[in-house]
């Protein structure tokens, strides 16, 4: 079979090779690159279209030492954080668990998993709208409901209601890419090796024991992919919340992406609001570096190396 | 006539003379330039100019009457239409990149400061001293209101387009309970005095006491108080009426002392606050759009509401429940004791970068004219002709009364470039102060402080924060 | 035991797809309800269905081309990104070079650029070319992340293809550009499809790009949504009607290539 890790030496002879990656190298420069290094430097100028006599005239490292002052800045870093961390990690609890009951209990898993993948499919602005009409305090479906089984008083109203609000962002990210952890660990699951199993269950393990020591090692590489991805997408977070508060009441569901929406387009504080981008991104860069350096890409994609043979109870 | 002339002759020269008459007053016509759209419009003939608006009645009513005017002049015109804030947008990228796609542009009046003082626009006086575009009838400083004209399209004493639409706020309320005898027999002893429409804003704060019962799903009023310019708007009016303002300045255009946290406006904003408990539970979540609904679905006793709501509250069948129910009347009096409105509206405007600046003048000229404008107010418009308020239709409106005492009372908001942030940081300040997390007076001063930063020495600050 | 286990388990299972579907059946629902019953203080069930929400605004209000718009903008990027990206996730899956794992995490980061951000100076450089209004301008404003994702993902699809079969390609007379455009592709298959629904996907659905970087002929169903809260009532009836047509496609096209879609992730290809 496959030599995990070896040398793959120049297997596409180099003038292919270049010919494969140049487009796509040449493509991303272009588009990201390029706009992106402009934003790079509008955080070092003080860019505006309000003001006038703003037109990008280089001004250093003005706009980050702003940065620093904005306790507007900081709290909706923390408040995203706290989004990201909290929104995740119930999804890939969440997804996980139906993820292992829909393979252990379930025949038609694709059939099941399709009617499961919609809230995933929506556009996050018609997510948006359908929860606004879900939660709205006069009309509200779900509002109605929750007041009749008293989990909500016929005073509040869960998008107006400080406290309740940005748990229930949270709750709404999670219906929405749920589904989304479900169907990648599903995969996930559905494509592990059989052996390993067989193996563990012939040297008398429990299925406990099968779970933690040969499932959750064989899905280590997915579920990092899967918490990864999810990670970037749930900082990067606007649509829906957007719509559904515009960063209130207050400004208990502001988060950082809304923040810069208004610095770009109400504020038309361009410079600024690219120093809060570049913040942004850093963070997720490390993040994600982190992430990277930690579960180590495979060559031979995301399954396993060979695993560690199962404990061997005499 | 000479006597003892022949009948025959007599008539001849009543001919000649007549017919003389005729063919000096067609060659001097000519001569003197006698205008008319047509002759104006002739070298523009096939262009096409495009603009972009908010999608709403009035606009709506443009795409339907930009029909005559093609057929008129040979110029097509293409309105792109965009929800609120999307149109403001998209302005400024087009504006920015100096891409000329919009040959004329209508904005709200607050974002004038920003596009003159970036050198965007071109004055319209420059098509209004041009005799072959200007049309000699149309005298703006005539047939406008001239406050509301200075107010929404002038800029520092230089003019730069017409107001689309004068908007102002005022208050509605269920006309139909007040006659109510139940009503007024329980008001009567519970307040002492007679039910009526509010006519003071103690009135209005005991009417929305009374009219809440949440038991029957009513309630006496409902604020605007999602975070959203919406809120911002919606306490201007209480300001107003205490006495307060943002600034101390003669126009809009001006950068003044800050006096937002005098105590006047604080004050008021707490008097604002105290509207909530008379507000359906979701009223942080409630902007123009959720309040208006709340009416047309006869859930609400009073609000201050916008005037171009009104038609779909007071007059549409097919989406309001409370046709024929509702009074209108301005903004009730507060501790100041005088009549107060807002100035607001969108202007229509010329960007530099346009392509076809004369044919959009001749456009706009046109869309300005009696007809046009009588015309678009009747279909959900907000004319800013005195004359067009004046009219048997339009009296014949439920609301035109107050609209027109509330527009002879505008007060005058910031149109300068920093103006859509400063309603920005207040209505953060004035949404958390809502949502319970800090004092008005904190939320204020903190408006105040960062006003003043943003503004600099022009702005200094009247009640200073220690 | 074990079935009260199962019992208990398929009733969760059964709760969660309640959970799933109930908030997108309720706007189906509601793009039939009149204003009254989509207003009414007590949720309706039942109810006489209208149907002039439908037409008014994709008849009156002229949403029918946005429609098209959508599909030209997704189908376009999708095919543009792969056309792109699957070559170079193909060397990266074969081949080893010094900063190689660097290159193909920078491959990565371009997914982390907030969009917000992007966007502006995205719009200037544009309009600079003349591209902006087009619907070429969305469509590699889409591709910018499309890519990323094409790269990653079939990165992994081409490494589980045993080298084998490359080898063998060789043996059998193909160049190496045969080898992957005859043998190699072919073989992805199920990934390549898995990885351009998630694009299409991902494109038909977004809305800032779709919406600064381009003019309102060509503009996309998910732009055109919130265009009908107006300050005059958020029509809900018509916003229900364009949201479902927004998102029915899609639903309706993932559940026909679902088969595809998990196949391609499990990575089926090749798996014993």
């Amino acid at each position: 079979m496959r030599a995990g890790g070896a040398r793959l030496g120049a297997f596409v002879d180099r003038q292919l090779s270049v010919l494969f990656v140049a487009p796509a190298f040449v493509v991303l420069l272009i588009i990201l690159v390029g706009p992106f290094g402009y934003m790079m430097w509008t955080a070092f100028t003080d860019l505006s279209f309000a003001l006038p006599g703003h037109d990008g005239n280089f001004v250093g490292f003005a706009n980050f030492r702003r940065l620093m002052h904005d306790s507007f800045f900081w709290d909706s870093f923390f408040l995203t954080l706290r989004f990201v961390v909290a929104a995740v990690s119930i999804e890939f609890l969440l997804g996980f668990a139906v993820a292992l009951l829909i393979y252990h209990q379930v025949t038609r898993r694709r059939l099941v998993l399709t009617a499961l993948l919609v809230p995933m499919m929506l556009a996050p602005v018609a997510v948006g709208l359908i929860w606004k009409l879900l939660l709205q305090g006069d009309f509200g479906m779900l509002t109605y409901y929750l007041r009749a089984a008293g989990l909500l008083g016929t005073d509040q109203a869960v998008l107006s209601d400080a406290p309740l609000v940005f748990p229930a962002i949270i709750a709404i990210d999670v219906w929405e890419w749920t589904p989304f952890v479900v169907l990648v660990l599903l995969a996930g699951l559905m494509s592990l090796p059989r052996e390993p199993f067989e193996a563990a269950v012939m040297d008398g393990a429990n299925r406990y024991q099968v779970f933690r020591d040969v499932t959750l090692p064989l899905l280590r590489p997915i579920v990092a992919l899967v918490v990864l991805l999810r990670s970037i997408d749930a900082f990067k977070e606007f649509d829906k919340v957007f719509i559904l508060t515009g960063g209130g009441p207050g400004t208990t569901t502001e988060l950082l992406s809304i923040y810069t929406y208004r610095m770009n387009f109400k504020d038309w504080d361009l410079g600024y609001g690219a120093a809060c981008a570049f913040m942004v991104y850093l963070v997720v860069l490390i993040l994600c570096a982190v992430f990277h350096k930690a579960v180590f890409w495979q060559e031979g994609r995301v399954s396993a190396p060979a695993p560690e043979p199962v404990a061997v109870t005499a | 006539m000479r006597k003892h002339q022949t009948s025959t002759q007599v008539r001849y020269r009543r001919w000649g003379t007549a017919g003389g008459l005729a063919l000096a007053m067609t060659l001097g016509a000519s001569q003197a330039g006698a205008w008319n759209l047509e002759d104006a419009a002739a070298p523009y003939r096939g262009a096409t100019i495009r603009t972009i608006g908010e999608s709403l009645p009035p606009l709506e009513a443009l795409a339907k009457l930009k029909g005559k005017f093609e057929k008129m002049t040979g110029i097509t015109v293409e309105v792109e239409m965009y929800e609120h804030s999307e149109a403001v947008n998209k302005v400024m990228l087009d504006l920015n990149s100096r891409r000329g796609r919009y040959d004329f542009i209508i904005q709200p009046h607050r974002e004038l400061g920003r596009f003159v003082e970036n050198g965007h626009l071109v004055s319209i006086k420059k098509f209004m001293d041009d005799p072959k575009l200007r049309d000699p009838s149309f005298q703006p400083e005539k047939v406008l209101y001239p406050r509301l004209w200075k107010e929404i399209s002038w800029y520092k004493g230089k003019m730069y387009g017409f107001p689309f639409t004068a908007l102002n706020m005022f208050t509605w309320y269920r006309k139909d309970l007040l006659a109510n005898p139940v009503e007024k027999a329980g008001f009567r002893a519970r307040y002492g005095y007679d039910l009526g429409p509010p006519q003071t804003l103690d009135q209005y704060r005991d009417l929305a006491e009374w009219f809440t019962r949440p038991g029957k799903g009513f309630y006496g009023t409902a604020i605007q108080g999602k975070r959203h310019e919406a809120l911002w708007y919606e306490w201007l009016n209480f300001l107003y009426a205490y006495g307060g303002d943002m600034m101390k300045t003669a126009s809009g255009s001006e950068c003044g002392p800050i006096i937002v946290n005098s105590p006047e406006a604080i004050a008021a904003t707490e008097y604002y606050k105290g509207l909530m408990k008379f507000s359906p539970p979701d009223t942080l979540n409630y902007f123009w759009d959720d309040v208006m609904a709340l009416m047309q679905q006869g859930k609400v006793f009073e609000l201050i509401m916008w005037d171009d709501a009104t038609y779909a509250v007071a007059v549409d069948r097919n989406v309001s429940k409370v046709v024929g129910k509702m009074g209108f009347a301005p903004t009730p009096l507060g501790p100041a004791k005088k009549r107060v409105g807002q100035v607001e509206g969108w202007t229509y405007l010329i960007p530099k970068y346009s392509r076809n600046q004369e044919a959009a003048f001749l456009f706009i000229q046109w869309m300005m004219a009696f007809d046009q404008q009588l015309e678009q107010h009747l279909n959900g418009g907000a004319s800013a002709r005195p004359d067009v308020y004046a009219d048997s239709r339009v009296q014949a409106l439920p609301y035109s009364k107050a609209a027109m005492e509330s527009n002879e009372a505008a007060i005058a908001k910031p149109t300068i470039p920093a103006s859509p942030q400063l309603t920005d940081i207040l209505v953060r300040e004035l949404s958390s102060y809502l949502a319970g997390s800090k004092s008005a007076k904190a939320a204020l001063d903190t408006a105040a402080v960062e006003m003043h930063d943003l503004l600099g020495d022009c702005a200094p600050l009247e009640y200073p924060v220690p | 035991m074990s079935r009260a286990w199962r019992a208990a388990m398929l009733a969760a299972l059964l709760a969660v797809l309640v959970v799933a579907l109930t908030p997108y059946v309720w706007i189906i629902l509601t793009s039939f309800k009149s204003r009254l019953d989509a207003l009414a203080d007590h949720p309706v069930w039942l109810f006489t269905p209208t149907f002039a929400h439908y037409p008014k605004v994709f008849i009156d209000k002229q949403y029918l081309p946005l429609v098209w718009n959508s599909a030209l903008v997704a189908s376009s990027s999708t095919v543009l990104s792969l056309v792109v990206g699957a070559p170079a996730a193909y060397v990266f899956a074969r081949n080893d070079f010094a900063g190689k794992e660097d290159l193909f995490f920078f491959f990565l980061t371009t997914r982390m650029a907030p969009p917000i951000s992007v966007v502006v100076p995205m719009f200037l450089l544009f309009t600079a070319v003349g591209l902006t209004d087009r619907p070429a301008a969305v469509i590699i404003a889409h591709t910018s992340f499309n890519l990323s994702l094409v790269v990653w993902m079939m990165r992994g699809f081409f490494a589980d293809i045993p080298r084998e079969i490359d080898e063998a390609a060789l043996m059998d007379g193909h160049g190496r550009l045969g080898a992957f455009a005859r043998v190699l592709l072919p073989l992805a298959a199920p990934g390549l499809a898995a990885t351009a629904i998630l694009c299409f996907i991902l494109s038909w659905n977004e809305f800032l790009y779709a919406f600064i970087l381009v003019a309102f002929e060509s503009r996309t169903l998910t732009v055109g949504i919130p265009g009908l809260v107006t300050p005059h009532g958020t029509l809900w009836g018509q916003v229900a009607a364009v949201a479902v047509v927004a998102t029915l496609p899609i639903v309706i096209f993932t559940m026909a290539v679902q088969r595809h879609l998990v196949r391609g992730l499990t990575f089926g290809a090749v798996k014993g």
